[in-house]
């Protein structure tokens, strides 16, 4: 059977979440948390609060947002997962494909992401925010007949909703409830991430 | 050196027969849950699966407790399922041999090694008990194989509710593991000490053994 892995980014391949990061850099920190922890307990969508996020980051030069978020420490062993199965995993993010090209490039996988509109190295605004069901299905038109979802998010339910397996990542924080009770199986570290994975 | 791989734990049930309104598995003996004194048991095998359903918060912060490198299976349907539902949820994908453990039984410590070190990881091995439940799956022994397993066929023995499963699949319409292991015998044997809690008369049985089950020293 040909599996597809598909991972969140934020917090499931990414030791931070990334926009706090990124906040810090332009000294708004303290008015993104609020916001990020808002989406995460579910009292913002995630749409409404990503544009927001990205309005509040969008003064920072895309290049050095890039060269920011492939600082960012990831998971090791499940980057080295992804590395030893490129064909097969996906990463599945709301965030921008300009953000995160440096890091796409580094990890070496195809990607699904929310589009970006610029102008040279300035962001501009949102073009199109990523729905991840939409990306599970666009990966099983690929032909994958199995198809597990990684994440920890709300942004992460539509995926889980569409996927075969879905494994809730108890890391950096709790999965949220809607998440986790559409998921088949929980872990809370990247080791038993990787050795579920690895049966599936 | 562990050669047991997988091992799983099902904690999902509600428990009906014993009516407490926690999950058996959060039972406490000397303020650590039966679950507390599995996950210890079983904290030198690679993958320890816990399957979980009823009242899973509590169960599964219990695991992250004692053992964060576990991993949480999730039976959702576990009121209308029964535990060979769960069984199958967590070794579906298993291409290897594992272990089963039922949540809600009190171990012999000691017996417990001496079984993990008594499998052959490509032989199943059955885990059996004097017979003294009140509701026995009883196990018929001649050269230390299970010859015959059975609710009705009084033998000294029962199943201890703990296999180490080679070449046996658990299928998603099993109800009682029991008839899955009884297509598939016989099977070899090893005694061990255990209580299992289905009742409240288990239970009491349980309390009052527990010092015999070789924990002294951790109390």
């Amino acid at each position: 059977m040909k599996t597809a892995y598909c991972f969140d980014l934020d917090g499931t391949v990414t030791r931070d979440e990334i926009l706090p990061v990124l906040s810090r850099h332009i000294g708004l920190y303290d008015e993104i948390e609020a916001l990020t922890q808002a989406t995460i307990n579910g009292y913002i969508p995630f749409n409404s609060s990503f544009k927001l996020r990205v309005r509040l980051l969008s003064e920072i030069p895309i290049s050095t947002v890039r060269d920011i978020i492939a600082r960012v420490p990831l998971y090791k062993k499940t980057s080295q997962f992804i590395q030893e199965h490129k064909d097969q995993c996906f990463l599945i993010t709301g965030n921008l494909d300009c953000w995160i090209q440096g890091l796409v490039d580094k990890l070496g996988l195809r990607a699904f992401t929310s589009i970006s509109k610029r102008e040279g190295d300035k962001l501009l605004g949102i073009e199109k925010i990523l729905n991840k069901g939409d990306a599970v299905d666009a990966i099983r038109a690929m032909g994958f007949e199995k198809i597990v979802a990684v994440g920890d998010g709300m942004g992460d339910v539509p995926m889980f909703e569409r996927a075969d397996v879905g494994i809730a990542y108890s890391g950096v924080h709790s999965p949220v409830r809607t998440l986790k009770e559409l998921s088949n199986f929980i872990v809370f570290n990247e080791e038993a991430l990787c050795r579920t994975l690895n049966t599936l | 050196m562990q050669n047991v791989k997988h091992a799983v734990i099902a904690c999902a049930g509600y428990g009906s027969r014993l009516g407490l309104n926690i999950p058996k598995c959060m039972v406490k003996v000397n303020e650590r849950t039966l679950l507390g004194y599995l996950l210890e048991l079983t904290k030198d095998i690679d993958d320890v699966r816990v399957v979980v359903g009823f009242e899973e918060d509590s169960v599964i912060e219990e695991v992250r407790r004692f053992n964060p490198n576990a991993v949480i299976v999730r039976n959702p349907n576990y009121r209308t399922t029964s535990i060979g539902y769960s069984y199958h949820l967590a070794t579906r994908d298993l291409a290897e041999p594992f272990l089963i453990i039922d949540g809600d039984l009190a171990i012999h410590k000691d017996d417990f090694a001496a079984f993990l070190a008594a499998i052959k990881p490509n032989e199943s091995l059955l885990a059996v008990a004097k017979a003294q439940s009140e509701d026995a799956v009883f196990a018929k022994i001649e050269n230390s194989e299970v010859v015959e397993i059975s609710r009705t066929a009084k033998s000294d023995y029962e199943w201890a509710n703990i296999a180490y499963l080679s070449g046996i699949k658990i299928g998603d319409t099993s109800r009682f593991i029991f008839n899955d292991l009884a297509a598939a015998l016989p099977i070899k044997s090893k005694e061990l000490r255990c209580f299992d809690v289905d009742t409240s008369d288990d239970l009491s049985q349980m309390l009052h053994n527990f010092d015999s089950l070789g924990y002294e020293e951790e109390k």
